[in-house]
C-alpha cells in the first residue's frame, strides 16, 4: 500500500515509530497531486516548498525527542475560505482573487500549533455558495469517483483531495451542507460540529449564525482526531465561540452500540429521495440493529420548511456580510467608475458571480421594508420551532440516522441552469445548521453506477462524541472503502 | 407573494448590484422562482411561537483589555488604490 493511500491514524503510527519521515509523507502527497490533479482540480493553489520546509522541522522536532501532537507531521488541506496569513485566500471568487490575509484563522494557527503540514487551499463554491462547486469562479472539480460527476459542494475541493489521496485530512466549513454533501458525494468522512463550538475567526462569513469548520478526512477516527485540533473556545476573537470544557473525542471514541436508540424521521425517507439513497442508509440502521442498536421510527413534522426557513436567514446574513465586498478597501475594484455608488455597483456586479447575486437580492428582499416580518422575522420564529421539534426527537433517540442528500452525485453542468433544483439537493442537511446541532457524514454504500452514498448522522447540542461513536462502530462493522483508482 | 421586475430592479440599488448588467434579466426569472419556494413558509402556523429573540443566549463580552492592532502597511497591501497612506476612493465632496 502506498503512503497516499493510509489513513492520518495509521500514518501517525508510522511517523510516531519513526518508520517514515514527515518529509517523505508530504513528498509522497504531492506526488500523487502531481499524478491526480490535472483530472480532479481540487486545488486552488499549494505550496510544496512550505509544506517540505515544516515537514523538515517537524522531522527535526521529532528527532529532538520533542512530544508532539498525534497529528504532528500529517499533511492538510484548507478550504479557500479559511484564512491563511501571506498566502492567497480567494473564496474561489474574483472578488477575493488577489487577497492575501495578514493573519491566520484561529482554526490554522491550531493546525500549525499542533504540527500539522498545509498543503494548500481547496476549490469551494463562489464564497461558500453552492452545493457542485460549479459556482467557484476560477476552476472546475471533479469526483475522483467519476470525473464527469461533480464533487459537491461547497467544501467540493476538500472532499476531493482527500477521496483522491491527495491529503489524507482538509478543513472545510459548513453553512447548509457544506462539509456533509460533499463528503457524501465524495465517498469520505465529514463532520459539521456544534454550533460555537469551532472558531469562526478568519472565516469569511457567509451567513454568521450558521457558519462552522469541521473536519473531513477518510476515517470516523481520522475525523475525531482532527475534530481535537479544531474544536476549543476562542474568547478574543469569536463571540459565539462557546466557553466550556472539551474533552478528547479521540480519547473517548467507544464502538459500542448496545442499547443505542438510533432514529429514522420519517420526512427524510420519501418523496424526492432516490431510492438507492434510501435503501443504503436503511440498510445501515439494520447493520446497527445487527450491532445492538434500537432502531426507532420517529417524526420530524417541519423538515419540509427547512429549505425555505434556511434559504431566508442564509441569504440575509449574507446580504449583510457581503456588503464589505464594495471595491473600497480590498478585493475587485472596476476600472471605471463615475462617482462613488457607481465604484460600488460596478466593483460588486463584476465581481461576483451569478449565485452569489441571487442570494444577495434574497438577502436584501427578505430584509427590506414591507417585506422583514412575511419572510425574515418568520423565518426565525421558525427555526425556535425546528429546535423544537429536535429536542422532542432527542428525548426518544440517542442519534438521527438520514440520507446526505437526495441523490448521489450528479453529471457536472446538469443542474446549473436551475438554482432551485440545485438548493432542493441541500433539503437533507439544513435543518441541521438551523438547529445548530452536529452531523456526522460517512459512507454506507455505492449506487448503480459506482458513485458512493452517504450516511447523516445528527446529534443532539454538544452530542459530537455519540456520532462519532456510531460513526466508528459502522465503520469497523463494514470496512472503510479504498481510495479510488485514478 | 410575487415579486414584480420593478421589485427586483428596486432591490438591487439597495443591495447595489446593477440592475441593467450581463444576466440581470435570468437573475430576475431566477429570483421569481426561489421567491416562490420560500414563500411555502407562509403556509406554516407557528401558533403562539412568535419572538425572534433567543432567551437561552447571552451576549459574549470579553475583557477590555488593550491589544495592539494590525499595521496600516500591512492592511493596505490589499487595497485596490493606495495614495498617501490611505485608501483612494473617487470624490465624495463636491
Amino acid at each position: 500500500m502506498e503512503l497516499y493511500q493510509k489513513t492520518a491514524s495509521e500514518l501517525s503510527s508510522l511517523l510516531q515509530s519513526k518508520e517514515i519521515s514527515s518529509v517523505e509523507l508530504t513528498k509522497a502527497v504531492f506526488a500523487r497531486t502531481a499524478q491526480v490533479e490535472d483530472t480532479v482540480g481540487a486545488y486552488i493553489s499549494t505550496d510544496e516548498e512550505a509544506a517540505l520546509a515544516r515537514a523538515a522541522q517537524i522531522d527535526e522536532k521529532r528527532a529532538a525527542g520533542e512530544e508532539l501532537s498525534p497529528l504532528a507531521g500529517i499533511p492538510i488541506a484548507v478550504k479557500d475560505n479559511i484564512c491563511t496569513k501571506g498566502t492567497a485566500t480567494t473564496c474561489a471568487s474574483k472578488m477575493l482573487e488577489n487577497f492575501v490575509p495578514f493573519y491566520n484563522a484561529t482554526v490554522v494557527d491550531k493546525l500549525n500549533e499542533e504540527g500539522l503540514v498545509i498543503t494548500g487551499k481547496t476549490n469551494l463554491d463562489e464564497f461558500a455558495m453552492g452545493s457542485s462547486c460549479e459556482n467557484s469562479a476560477l476552476q472546475t472539480t471533479r469526483n475522483p469517483h467519476n470525473p464527469a460527476h461533480v464533487p459537491g459542494g461547497s467544501s467540493g475541493g476538500s472532499a476531493a483531495v482527500v477521496a483522491a489521496g491527495e491529503t489524507p485530512l482538509a478543513v472545510g466549513s459548513d453553512t447548509g451542507g457544506s462539509i456533509r454533501q460533499p463528503a457524501s458525494f465524495c465517498g469520505v468522512v465529514g463532520l459539521k460540529p456544534t454550533y460555537g463550538t469551532v472558531s469562526r475567526y478568519g472565516l469569511i462569513a457567509f451567513a454568521s449564525s450558521l457558519d462552522q469548520i469541521g473536519p473531513m478526512a477518510r476515517s470516523v477516527e481520522d475525523a475525531a482526531l482532527l475534530a481535537d485540533v479544531l474544536r476549543g473556545a476562542d474568547p478574543m476573537h469569536d463571540s459565539t465561540s462557546i466557553p466550556r470544557e472539551y474533552d478528547s473525542l479521540h480519547a473517548k471514541l467507544d464502538p459500542d452500540m448496545k442499547g443505542v436508540r438510533i432514529g429514522l424521521p420519517k420526512e427524510y425517507f420519501g418523496e424526492g429521495i432516490d431510492a438507492e439513497v434510501s435503501k443504503a442508509v436503511l440498510d445501515a440502521a439494520e447493520v446497527y440493529r445487527g450491532l445492538g442498536a434500537e432502531i426507532v421510527e420517529l417524526s420530524l413534522p417541519l423538515s419540509k420548511y427547512a429549505l425555505p426557513i434556511y434559504y431566508i436567514l442564509s441569504s440575509a446574513e449574507a446580504s449583510s456580510n457581503l456588503a464589505r465586498f464594495d471595491g473600497v478597501k480590498y478585493g475587485y475594484r472596476t476600472q471605471k467608475a463615475d462617482d462613488l455608488i457607481d465604484l460600488y455597483v460596478k466593483s460588486r456586479s463584476e465581481a461576483f458571480g451569478p449565485e452569489v447575486q441571487r442570494r444577495i437580492m434574497l438577502g436584501t428582499y427578505v430584509l427590506s421594508s414591507g417585506y422583514y416580518d412575511a419572510y425574515y422575522k418568520k423565518a426565525r420564529a421558525a427555526q425556535r420551532a425546528i429546535r423544537a421539534d429536535y429536542a422532542k426527537a432527542f428525548e426518544q433517540v440517542d442519534v438521527i440516522l438520514t440520507p446526505t442528500a437526495p441523490t448521489t452525485a450528479y453529471q457536472i453542468g446538469e443542474k446549473t441552469d436551475d438554482p432551485l433544483q440545485m438548493y432542493m439537493g441541500d433539503i437533507c442537511t439544513v435543518s441541521v445548521n438551523i438547529a445548530g446541532l452536529p452531523g456526522l457524514v460517512q459512507p454506507c454504500g455505492f449506487d448503480s453506477g459506482r458513485m458512493p452514498i452517504g450516511m447523516q448522522l445528527i446529534g443532539p447540542r454538544f452530542g459530537e462524541q455519540k456520532l462519532l461513536n456510531a460513526g466508528l462502530a459502522f465503520e469497523r462493522a463494514t470496512g472503510l472503502t479504498d481510495l479510488v483508482a485514478l | 407573494m410575487a415579486i414584480t421586475t420593478q421589485d427586483i430592479a428596486y432591490i438591487a440599488g439597495l443591495a447595489r448590484l446593477d440592475p441593467h448588467g450581463e444576466g440581470f434579466d435570468k437573475l430576475a426569472e431566477d429570483m421569481q422562482g426561489i421567491v416562490a419556494m420560500v414563500d411555502q413558509l407562509q403556509e406554516l402556523d407557528l401558533g403562539d411561537i412568535t419572538d425572534v429573540i433567543d432567551t437561552e443566549r447571552k451576549n459574549a463580552l470579553r475583557e477590555d483589555v488593550e491589544i495592539p492592532s494590525y499595521p496600516s502597511e500591512e492592511i493596505l497591501k490589499n487595497a485596490p488604490v493606495v495614495e498617501c497612506g490611505g485608501v483612494s476612493v473617487p470624490r465624495v465632496v463636491e
